[in-house]
């Protein structure tokens, strides 16, 4: 024999012994072991054959070989231990097998945080209706958070919306604010690009609002639109329909309000049927007196705001309001993701508890 | 808004359910935030003295009691721990109605009671009970206790919307039922007295600010008390009436008609005179609520001859104020320009129903009809009262705004087909007047200051038909969605990170100075909030360690051992007055992989830096070629460091936070591990979003490959990736010139040049101990060979590797290890 065929054959014996010990059952170990590693055994008996090559060669096929010998030994020794208990059933005449029940060796898995997941899902069911994600800075100006919103200085609609302002000026000396809505994203791309835009933009809020288990300062929106000739609030509503029956399923049903917000006009507010009560307002058919904790007993669950583009808007992005037209919406992610995942308490979503984290 | 059912029933005519009115208003957008059902609506309650307590034969809480209700006596059975003989209690007889029910003789631990002693609980008057209701000492005997009490109604809650402000009434919200609805409105139309001529001094300084003031001097009064349905409904709206007809009435209106109104004690104006003007620069005055404020010339004021006697709009002076002694006083009902009084409103931090009306605009056309409404109002507790003077003093004429409406754009933004039969039906609804030619002009009532343009007359209309009726269909064209990169690598890194045992965190993006400090972060390169909502969260934050940090210490302290967490998310920073945002993506490692505990020992193991590293490795090499070098910065230990770099440049690092930082946040634990990136170096330019680094499939060889581990000692100052480099930097062709007389396999040019190739040089072993002399490290590198021609031979594959070995002796120093 060559050295070199006594290697391949060092390796056939360590494969074959691989192969075999995958799927070795406990009561074949002691079989396996004496077939490979035993005094008769392939193994054995290569490493013996080692006396008759020289002593350079004999040195280094013989390193090789002990590492593969201690290799097949320890994963026999793991073998081993694990499937003991077992072996002495089978000894004993049971025939009982692994225990199949033991947990299998754990696999990392961490977790995507539940407001991710609500955006990735949102975006998912938008983009295959054609909307295109547009993003958009936290940091931005009066004119874009308000003004070219039709939310001029002195309207009483910015007292709903306390804003973050910050100790510093851009380069043209505006105030910077942090945004209060995701909507400074339609202006920036309605005056960047040319209709027909089918925009959504999910992003990070603020508000000055007081921490409780429905409010935060810092949130979450998806602001969406659609400008092209002749969109009206038909469009709207067959949109809104897509979106929410795809989410929450095909039997949900949409009530649309007459609403207001300054961007808009018509304005609407978009109600779904519950989904904890399915529209009945009850906590069950069982306990008709009880009301659904979910939408308090209305049936109804406020999901969203939306509209036809007003006018001002438009013109504010140099986009002629008689020949373009478009609608838009916004809604607050962490009420989709309270709905999806049951989550009562807004909180949960700044605490970062890894008990709650590592359930989704 | 607080809207009384009762009242709101005085401007409608016609019958017109609770619930009904609410689901009207709920549909034509107006939002009930609560409808509670008040007031009581009990039957067969009457009042009646208690006569004569026994002892409950069988039962010792409970007592016999005899009821004189005037006409009869009845024995009943209580059990109420407050009851006294001489009490007047409501009582409910065998047949009455209360919350709890009908009820019925009922026999007691064996004694018949022939009624019942009732709580305000069981009378649906309170809430709670605590034992029978006790009435008033004079109350007479006999009557119907439903008298007593307020009667049934409904109070319900708006929320108004800023656009709603021709709504901040009970009259403006039965108007809008009555029109959408085709009910009858009733219109209130005081009665304008006759002979009341006297002149009175009205001036107004800026027509602008002030368009429109009515006064109305009226004379012979003398203190009445405020009539108790006014003070019941003002109790409602969540008044505290003063209980002076003069002081209290002009809330009563606010609330019945929209219109703000003031009352001035007459006498006390100096003049007599108004004067509509900007207040003096050091003119002070001291407000009702107890203010003394310093105006200046931006306050509208309403002065006498002498000083300010109200900060207009907004609220009234304490000097000319009405009291129990007023004998004489002079009503002010205006139209004032909103903007003027949301500046005063805002500058003095005062906020009345009053400016809270004002600034969002009232009507114009409705000031002397209140005026009118007030008087109207005292004479019925004050009926010699007497008007001396109504002076309308009206500079700028409401001039109504006349808006061109083509019906095809209204079906445009509504996406319905409506009838033009229909729209009409709706505007005129809505009171908008229209004149029937092509296009159609609409007149805007005077108080509808919201409708501007055909999509406020759109919105009317939907309003009017029904959001419901508008179809929910498109004729949307298909159109390409492009993918946004940030949105794209994020949700991919997201996807990596959480199949690589890490968990996402989303932290504020606020940070304290504490915060700062612990992290080393220097507070002048962070910019800061200028009203933050505590000190905690003063500045944005410049980096995502401190969020990270925070958010380990956390689980930490709830008993997790093992904590791999990360965020994506943008951090903040301020460089020479300029300012930038930019989204990052960082991680912390702490514990151990792949858990903390399972039943098979010794496979799990604490997280080090090459844990760290690989991940980052696998998370983002689909991104890039990442590149790894000792350094970073003061956050991290510096042994324990690294910085990654692309191609290009430096882009982020990775490393064991330093012990000092790890304890300033109070964590106990060490061997914290971080990793940051920016999002940005991981979007090529060429290539947005992910295309980079994935795609091309090389062929692989259909010929065995040939492997061989080589183990080498090289010093402990080379690192691997220049023994990996030099390894792979050997060239298959080249060919050595074959020393003379070499036995042991020489490389045999001409055959190893075709197609050999080093497929790859891994590193399978590390060991420095034993047998290791001191400072030196062996390496165990496995080559694998291939060729994709043919199946090469053990002899070309020893002469590669003797290649090798030259190179790495030459360049390390390094020799195989025996």
């Amino acid at each position: 024999m060559t050295p070199s065929e006594w290697r391949d054959k060092l390796f056939q014996i360590k494969d074959a012994f691989l192969k075999d010990i995958g799927g070795v059952s406990p009561e074949n170990l002691d079989a396996l072991e004496i077939r490979y590693l035993g005094r008769k055994g392939e193994l054995s008996i290569l490493l013996r054959e080692l006396k008759d090559f020289p002593i350079e060669e004999r040195k280094s096929l013989g390193q090789d070989g002990n590492s593969i010998k201690t290799e097949m030994e320890s994963l026999l020794a793991g073998k081993k231990s694990s499937l003991s208990p077992i072996k002495t059933q089978a000894a004993s005449g049971g025939k009982t097998g692994i225990d199949v029940t033991l947990p299998g060796y754990p696999f990392l898995k961490g977790s995507i945080h539940p407001i991710s997941f609500t955006v990735n899902k949102l975006a998912e069911v938008f983009m295959r209706l054609g909307f295109t994600i547009a993003d958009g800075p936290h940091i931005e100006d009066d004119y874009h958070n308000f003004e070219a919103l039709n939310i001029p200085q002195c309207h009483p609609s910015r007292d709903a919306q306390d804003t973050f302002y910050l100790a510093m000026k851009d380069s043209q000396a505006n105030n910077l604010l942090l945004r209060t809505h995701t909507s400074p994203v339609q202006i920036r791309t309605m005056m960047k690009h040319k209709p027909p835009l089918r925009i959504i933009s999910p992003g990070r809020v603020f508000r000055r609002d007081a921490l409780d288990a429905s409010h935060s300062f810092v949130f979450h929106q998806i602001e969406g639109f659609y400008v092209d000739r002749n969109v009206g609030m038909a469009d709207l509503k067959w949109t809104m329909e897509a979106f929410i029956k795809e989410l929450f399923g095909s039997d949900t049903r949409l009530r649309f309000r007459p609403s207001y917000f300054p961007f808009v006009e018509p304005g609407a507010e978009v109600d779904m049927t519950c989904v904890f009560c399915r529209g009945r307002g009850n906590r069950s058919a069982a306990v008709p007196n009880e009301k659904c904790p979910v939408c308090k007993g209305s049936g109804w669950l406020e999901m969203l705001g939306a509209g036809v583009i007003h006018p001002n808007v438009l013109k504010a992005c140099s986009m002629d309001p008689v020949q373009w037209s478009g609608f838009a919406f916004g809604a607050g992610i962490e009420r989709f993701a309270m709905l999806l995942f049951e989550i009562r308490d807004m909180r949960i979503f700044y605490e970062n508890d890894l008990r709650i984290l590592k359930q989704l | 808004m607080k809207i009384l059912y009762s009242w709101l029933m005085d401007f409608v005519g016609a019958e017109l359910e609770a619930e009904d009115a609410i689901r009207k208003l709920q549909k034509i957008g107006f939002k009930v935030e609560e409808a509670k059902k008040t007031g009581a609506s009990f039957k067969g309650v009457v009042t009646g003295r208690i006569l004569k307590i026994d002892r409950h034969p069988n039962a010792d809480r409970l007592s016999l009691v005899e009821v004189d209700t005037g006409k009869n006596v009845f024995k009943v059975v209580c059990g109420a721990g407050n009851i006294a003989v001489g009490q007047k209690v409501p009582f409910a007889a065998e047949g009455a109605v209360l919350t709890t029910g009908m009820l019925k003789k009922a026999k007691i631990r064996g004694v018949e009671s022939a009624g019942m002693i009732c709580s305000g609980q069981e009378l649906g008057v309170e809430e709670k009970s605590d034992g029978i209701m006790t009435l008033p000492e004079d109350t007479p005997l006999g009557i119907d206790a439903l008298d007593l009490f307020p009667k049934q109604d409904w109070l319900m809650e708006f929320e108004i919307l800023p656009n709603q402000a021709y709504c901040l009434s009970h009259m403006a919200l039965a108007r809008e039922i009555c029109s959408f609805y085709g009910l009858p409105f009733k219109k209130p139309s005081p009665a304008f007295p006759d002979g009341a001529c006297a002149d009175f001094p009205i001036n107004i300084e800026k027509p602008m600010s002030c368009p429109r003031y009515t006064g109305i001097a009226l004379r012979n009064l003398r203190f009445a008390p405020t009539p108790q349905w006014m003070v019941d409904r003002l109790r409602f709206m969540g008044i505290n009436p003063k209980n002076n007809i003069l002081i209290d009435v002009s809330n009563y209106v606010l609330f019945e008609l929209g219109q703000p109104t003031h009352c001035f004690d007459l006498d006390l104006l100096k003049g007599p005179a108004i004067n509509v003007r900007s207040a003096g620069k050091g003119e002070r005055i001291k407000t009702l609520d107890g203010e003394d404020l310093e105006l200046s010339e931006k306050f509208l004021v309403i002065a006498d001859t002498e000083r300010p006697v109200a900060l207009a709009g907004v609220i009234g002076g304490v000097e000319t104020a009405v009291s129990e002694s007023t004998k004489n006083i002079l009503i002010e009902s205006a139209y004032f320009n909103p903007l003027n009084i949301r500046k005063t409103s805002k500058e003095t931090g005062i906020k009345t129903e009053s400016s809270y009306r004002f600034e969002r605009g009232t009507d114009p056309e409705i000031t002397a009809a209140a005026g009118l409404r007030i008087v109207e109002l005292i004479k019925q507790s004050v009926p010699q009262a007497r008007i001396e003077a109504v002076i309308d003093n009206y500079p700028l004429k409401y001039r109504p705004a006349v808006i061109e409406v083509e019906p095809m754009k209204i079906k445009t933004i509504l996406g319905a087909d409506i009838s033009d039969n229909d729209m009409l039906k709706s505007l005129r609804a809505v009171d908008l007047q229209e004149e029937p030619s092509e296009p159609w002009k609409l007149t805007v009532p005077s108080f509808r200051h919201d409708i501007e343009n055909i999509w406020d007359v759109a919105e009317e209309t939907g309003r009017f038909i029904g959001y419901d009726v508008i179809p929910a269909e498109t004729g949307m064209k298909l159109m390409r969605v492009s993918p946004e990169p940030f949105f794209e690598i994020s949700l991919k890194l997201k996807t990596e990170l959480a199949g690589c045992g890490f968990s996402e965190v989303y932290n504020y993006d606020f940070v304290s100075n504490k915060d700062l400090k612990n992290c080393m972060l220097d507070e002048k390169t962070c910019i800061d909030v200028l009203n933050p909502v505590s000190s905690d969260y003063r500045y944005m934050r410049p980096s995502l360690m401190s969020g990270l940090l925070k958010a380990l210490r956390y689980n930490l302290n709830r008993g997790q051992e093992s904590v791999f967490i990360f965020e994506i998310g943008k951090i903040y920073l301020k460089e020479n007055g300029s300012y930038s945002e930019e989204a990052f993506c960082a991680g912390v490692a702490h514990g151990v992989f792949p858990a903390e505990h399972f039943w098979r020992q010794g496979l799990n193991e604490e997280a080090d830096f090459y844990h760290v590293k690989g991940i980052v490795m696998r998370i983002f090499e689909t991104v890039g070629d990442l590149k790894f070098a000792s350094g970073g910065n003061g956050f991290f230990a510096p042994e324990f460091c690294a910085e990654i770099a692309d191609e290009n440049s430096r882009i982020g690092r990775l490393g064991k936070i330093k012990d000092s930082i790890v304890s300033a946040n109070d964590i106990k634990a060490k061997d914290v591990w971080y990793f940051e990136i920016p999002l940005k170096a991981l979007i090529k330019d060429s290539h947005p979003g992910l295309s980079a680094g994935g795609g091309k499939v090389k062929p692989v060889s259909v010929f065995p490959r040939i492997w061989r581990d080589l183990s080498v000692v090289v010093g402990m100052e080379h690192k691997w990736l220049d023994v990996q480099k030099a390894v792979q930097g050997v060239h298959p062709v080249r060919n050595p010139p074959c020393p003379k007389g070499t036995a042991a396999a020489p490389p045999m040019a001409g055959l190893i040049s075709n197609g050999a190739y080093l497929e790859k040089a891994e590193l399978i072993d590390l060991y420095r101990g034993k047998n290791i002399p001191e400072g030196m490290k062996s390496l165990t590198i496995r080559l694998t060979f291939s060729s994709m021609e043919r199946t090469l031979t053990d002899a070309e594959v020893d002469g590669y590797i003797s290649n090798i070995l030259d190179k790495l002796a030459g360049k390390f120093s390094a020799r195989l290890r025996t």
